[in-house]
């Protein structure tokens, strides 16, 4: 029963809804609808202004300056990850090449030292080990290379 | 040539009566106590179950990622962009019954930014704040929590046209590998009996957004049912009524009225947006189309495209779909027809055993 009728019904229905004048009837029920509408806007603004409540238009404001602040939050924090992942990687490569370089420096001041206790060695020709304190106990070696690692923990 | 024995068939009409009024009588009471538990008593099934997190949000809008936990045998993320009407609940919609659970299930890594529901105080929100503050930010969110180098966009409905509009201004800028759209209009130029309704001569537009400031769920409600009035009112409920004793049809048709009237105001700028520049100037395929400032080419489109388009849609017209297919410069350029409505592509039995299937072997497929 329900198939034929809207089989009876459909075409009907749907040849009066392709009309131009049933979008003009729609465009005219819309328009009275909005007068009204509009009218009952300005009359509840006003009664809620004289009653001294906040109007729709005052609550949606204070919501927009909180979605204000979410927005600021958000775009701080996308500065901050930025911040954090972009420089961050910068950071840690500088800081490997750093180390390579002091590794490098060490090398070279372990050579020098050699070279320097070599050379006062040769110097000073053959010395009695009690009188003398050695060149090796005044700079060790191991001071230097201590010094290296807390550099990079710093 | 049978002889009429009219004592006999005088019995099998008392019979056939007796039995037949018994039963009518019996049935027809314990289906109308039935159809009147469904419509009023019984609980609202629940929607959208597949287990999500949210990644990030903004204003009313959450980004989910769904099953965060399901090993991830995709490596191309989805980032499922949902219309401003209604709720993107329909892509869950339940277990069994859901694209982003079969996906999901499938191993890809899929997120859906859901636009929440609008305030009286986002009446200001175009569309173009849409896609150019909330779209590119979640997309670059997706990318960072995956891990991924690029990403499928999916959209649909309107959200389909929100990504088209977003994967041409950003294909550049963002790694876009693919783009999925489900019915989703690109050429206005006859959208059916929306294009007499809308038209500029009639339709009151800017006084419509001036005195609602949102439009509410349910001007826009009449407006679809208005399209196919009897089938849309009286008929779902003679379907319902029909499929009474059947638990699994009375779950669907509960599922989907849920959804049908569980809409969400359309901000009143996007609104006033979408109805003057695609259904009454037809920009965006015409290419005059601006957002802030900024054209919006169809023929930047590069992404490998599938374009699904549903050929019993009283919505959204096919041709309006299919126009999207001459335009791209897609090499893989998809238009893939289905044979049913607006809605159920993407939720019902052939959604779930033809369409989902589908889509999922797709993705996988342009993903390597």
């Amino acid at each position: 029963m329900y198939d034929q009728t809207e089989n009876t019904w459909r075409d009907v229905i749907e040849k009066t809804l392709e009309q131009p004048s049933f979008a003009e009837g729609l465009g005219q029920v819309q328009s009275q609808y909005l007068q009204m509408q509009g009218f009952v806007n300005g009359l509840t603004e006003n009664y809620l202004k004289q009653m001294n409540m906040p109007t729709r238009d005052e609550i949606a404001q204070v919501a927009s300056l909180v979605i204000n602040v979410d927005t600021k939050v958000d775009d701080l924090t996308d500065e901050l990850e930025a911040q954090l992942d972009g420089p961050l990687e910068a950071q840690r490569k500088e800081i490997d090449a750093l180390k390579k370089s002091v590794t490098k420096l060490d090398k070279k001041l372990d050579t020098i030292i050699t070279l320097l206790n070599t050379s006062i060695a040769n110097q000073a020709g053959p010395v009695p080990s009690t009188s003398t304190p050695s060149p090796k106990t005044e700079l060790p070696k191991t001071d230097v290379k201590k010094a290296t690692p807390s550099t990079d923990t710093k | 040539m049978t002889t009429f024995n009219t004592d006999m068939l005088g019995e099998w009409f008392d019979t056939l009566n007796n039995v037949s009024t018994y039963n009518w009588q019996s049935e027809d009471l314990k289906k109308a106590k039935r159809f009147q538990e469904v419509l009023t008593t019984d609980a609202d099934p629940i929607v959208g179950q597949t287990p999500k997190e949210v990644v990030w949000t903004k204003n009313k809008a959450k980004l989910y990622r769904y099953q965060p936990h399901k090993p991830k045998t995709n490596s191309v993320p989805i980032l499922m962009i949902y219309a401003l009407i209604n709720k993107p609940y329909i892509l869950d919609l339940y277990p069994g019954n859901s694209l982003i659970e079969h996906l999901t299930n499938a191993g890809h890594d899929v997120y859906l930014l859901d636009w929440g529901t609008a305030g009286y105080e986002d009446r200001h929100m175009k569309l173009e704040d849409y896609i150019v503050d909330y779209m590119p930010r979640a997309a670059k969110k997706v990318l960072k929590r995956s891990g991924a180098k690029e990403l499928t966009m999916f959209g649909y409905c309107m959200g389909g046209t929100m990504t088209t509009i977003f994967t041409a201004l950003y294909g550049k800028t963002l790694p876009i590998r693919n783009l999925v759209l489900m019915t989703s209009p690109t050429d206005f130029a006859d959208a059916g009996m929306y294009t007499n309704w809308l038209n500029k001569d009639t339709f009151q537009l800017d006084k419509l957004v001036d005195v609602l400031g949102n439009i509410p769920f349910e001007m826009i409600d009449y407006g679809n049912k208005l399209l196919s009035p009897i089938s849309n009112s009286l008929g779902s409920y003679v379907s319902l009524a029909d499929r009474i004793d059947n638990d699994n049809a009375v779950l669907t048709w509960k599922l989907m009225q849920k959804w049908l009237n569980d809409g969400v105001p359309f901000p009143g700028e996007s609104y006033r947006q979408w109805i003057r520049d695609f259904y009454q100037e037809n920009k965006l395929v015409n290419g005059t189309l601006e957002i802030r400032g900024q054209k919006v080419l169809l023929s930047d489109i590069t992404a490998n495209l599938l374009n699904i388009c549903a050929m019993r849609d009283n919505i959204v017209q096919p041709e309006q779909i299919a126009a999207l297919n001459r335009n791209v410069s897609s090499k893989v350029n998809v238009l893939h027809e289905v044979q049913t409505g607006h809605v159920s592509v993407t939720t019902g039995r052939r959604a779930v055993t033809e369409i989902h299937p589908y889509i999922e072997g797709w993705i996988r497929t342009q993903s390597k």
